[in-house]
């Protein structure tokens, strides 16, 4: 009795050591490429880092220059994508979360098609905006950028925020409306607070999401050596200078490159950390 | 079976407050109340006790018609407050609910202030000044026995106080409306001994100004702060009466069970 517990014993011993060896091995596989891209761009990127970046504009080919220009629309567009879609994907997660009870295969729907824009590819998206925006009035802008990019944004804020919502507990919606109060003030005034670090997160996890985006800029915003003069022309975006200094062949615009790549991956990485941050903080505010 | 409109127990000097007629709740196909009749007498404790499923969140639910934020769900048959149908298209919900009050098995404050938390109806309902505002809040707190200790924390998270102060808190805004009625669903299930018996304290204290119902799965409770039991079983009112006598003398079998405990 005693050597065949030992024997199971052992057995299972092996088992875990095993099963805990390979999870960690593949963590570390994982995390290896992570880290090196990250270093990589990070050392890369701290040596290409000079103030011409903030000051000057992308250079012609082979000059010297900075991305000035390429940041202030990068941050036009991303800032209009985050402030067309955030709005319409809160009021749409609202309707999925709090005023489509009635209606379920309309809702399933909903959460369906919102599921497959949330996976589309993002040229994909660029293409669509193209036909709609860029087409229609037959020049490239900033605008049709800022479209695009609202379009990434919309799936992921009307995710975020019928799932947080539908996390909010019922005896809260109860509670006040059992105080003889309507449906859609308890929903602004009481739910919106419980849900508000969740709905947060999913406009912040957008914007970090957008801000890296190159595929639907191709199409929209198209690219400007200069600076664009009104949303209203091409406007020039990191990520898209990036793709285009990236394959060229001289050595001042991969610098910038790396430059224009190293300040996205911070700024993603700050916005998220901040976001975690922030969120940790509520969770024990409210655990307090 | 339910002639309680003929009960002796409630031909004394109460006032009904509630009566409810023949009254059928359904949960889409499933039958949950089943021809309930009960009359409510007004500034007294009623509860009803019941083993789980028997009905009696869902019977407690309908008296402020919170059900009716759902789909599906329907009740049929006649709940008069004061004489007036509930159930009937015309009455506001709005309006029944500024008059029946409700407390939750579980303690969930909104995410705002202490103060706010019962300033919250009030702000909706009436448009008053600050000082008048102060008082209303202040007296609802008082209360609820929970003005000594928040009283100097009044702008503090409400998700900063204990189990006990919280649900004190939720009686606290449901009564700075005034409601005539106060519906409590469990209120103390979550709750330990010492906090449990603040609360049955403080609706001792209540009956005074409320028509209290209270639904608890506890028969000592029941039988120590009530003055009238309802016992269902299975979707349907059993007995009816004085708590003394639901207690000392039930009239039928299957109360005598469960009340003993050789059931449920």
């Amino acid at each position: 009795m005693s050597r065949a517990t030992g024997f199971y014993y052992r057995r299972r011993r092996v088992t875990d050591v095993f099963a805990k060896t390979l999870g960690v091995a593949a963590t570390a596989f994982g995390l290896f490429w992570l880290f090196w891209i990250l270093l990589v761009t990070l050392n890369n990127g701290m040596h290409a880092l000079t103030p011409a970046i903030f000051t000057q504009t992308t250079p012609p080919p082979g000059g010297e220059g900075g991305l000035a220009n390429a940041l202030v629309g990068s941050f036009e567009m991303s800032l209009l994508g985050v402030l067309i879609g955030a709005p319409l994907g809160i009021a749409a997660g609202t309707y999925l979360s709090e005023f489509a009870e009635r209606h379920p295969a309309w809702r399933e729907t909903i959460r369906f098609v919102n599921d497959i824009l949330l996976s589309a590819p993002s040229i994909v998206l660029g293409l669509f905006v193209y036909t709609l925006a860029v087409r229609s009035v037959g020049h490239f802008s900033g605008w049709s950028g800022a479209i695009a990019l609202a379009l990434i944004v919309l799936p992921v804020v009307v995710r975020t925020t019928d799932e947080t919502l539908r996390l909010v507990p019922n005896v809260m919606r109860e509670a006040a409306l059992s105080l003889g109060i309507p449906r859609w003030k308890v929903t602004v005034q009481v739910l919106y607070r419980a849900a508000a670090p969740g709905i947060l997160t999913g406009v912040l996890l957008g914007l970090a999401r957008i801000s890296g985006e190159t595929a639907p800029l191709l199409f929209t915003a198209l690219n400007n050596q200069f600076w664009a003069p009104s949303l209203n022309a091409p406007t020039s975006s990191v990520p898209v200078v990036v793709f285009q200094f990236a394959m060229s062949p001289y050595d001042s615009w991969h610098a910038l490159a790396w430059a224009g790549a190293f300040i996205v991956t911070v700024f993603i990485l700050l916005l998220s950390v901040a976001t975690r941050a922030y969120l940790l903080r509520n969770r024990f505010d409210a655990a307090a | 079976m339910n002639k309680i409109a003929d009960d002796p127990v409630l031909t004394d000097a109460t006032r009904t407050k509630i009566s409810v007629r023949e009254l059928d709740f359904y949960y889409r196909d499933y039958h949950a109340l089943k021809s309930i009749n009960l009359d409510i007498p007004e500034r007294k404790i009623t509860a009803i006790i019941g083993p789980s499923g028997c009905g009696k969140s869902t019977l407690l639910r309908v008296f402020n018609r919170i059900y009716s934020a759902y789909a599906g769900l329907e009740a049929t048959g006649e709940v008069l407050l004061d004489g007036e149908n509930i159930l009937a298209s015309g009455y506001s919900l709005n309006r029944l609910r500024t008059r029946v009050g409700m407390v939750f098995q579980k303690a969930v404050p909104f995410p705002l202030s202490i103060y706010e938390n019962v300033a919250y109806g009030l702000r909706h309902h009436l448009k008053l000044p600050r000082v008048q505002l102060d008082e209303c809040i202040e007296q609802a707190l008082r209360e609820s026995a929970l003005w000594n200790e928040v009283k100097d924390k009044l702008n503090s998270s409400a998700l900063s106080l204990s189990g006990g102060q919280q649900q004190r808190l939720c009686i606290a805004r449901a009564v700075a409306l005034r409601p005539q009625v106060l519906l409590l669903d469990e209120p103390t299930s979550a709750l330990d001994p010492i906090a449990t018996g603040r609360i049955e304290q403080l609706l001792n204290e209540l009956q005074n100004d409320f028509t209290i119902i209270i639904v608890t799965h506890n028969m000592q409770q029941a039988a120590r702060v009530s003055a009238y039991t309802a016992y269902m079983f299975l979707g349907q009112m059993i007995e009816f009466g004085t708590t003394a006598d639901l207690f000392t003398r039930p009239q039928r079998r299957q109360t005598e069970d469960y009340i003993t405990g050789r059931f449920g």
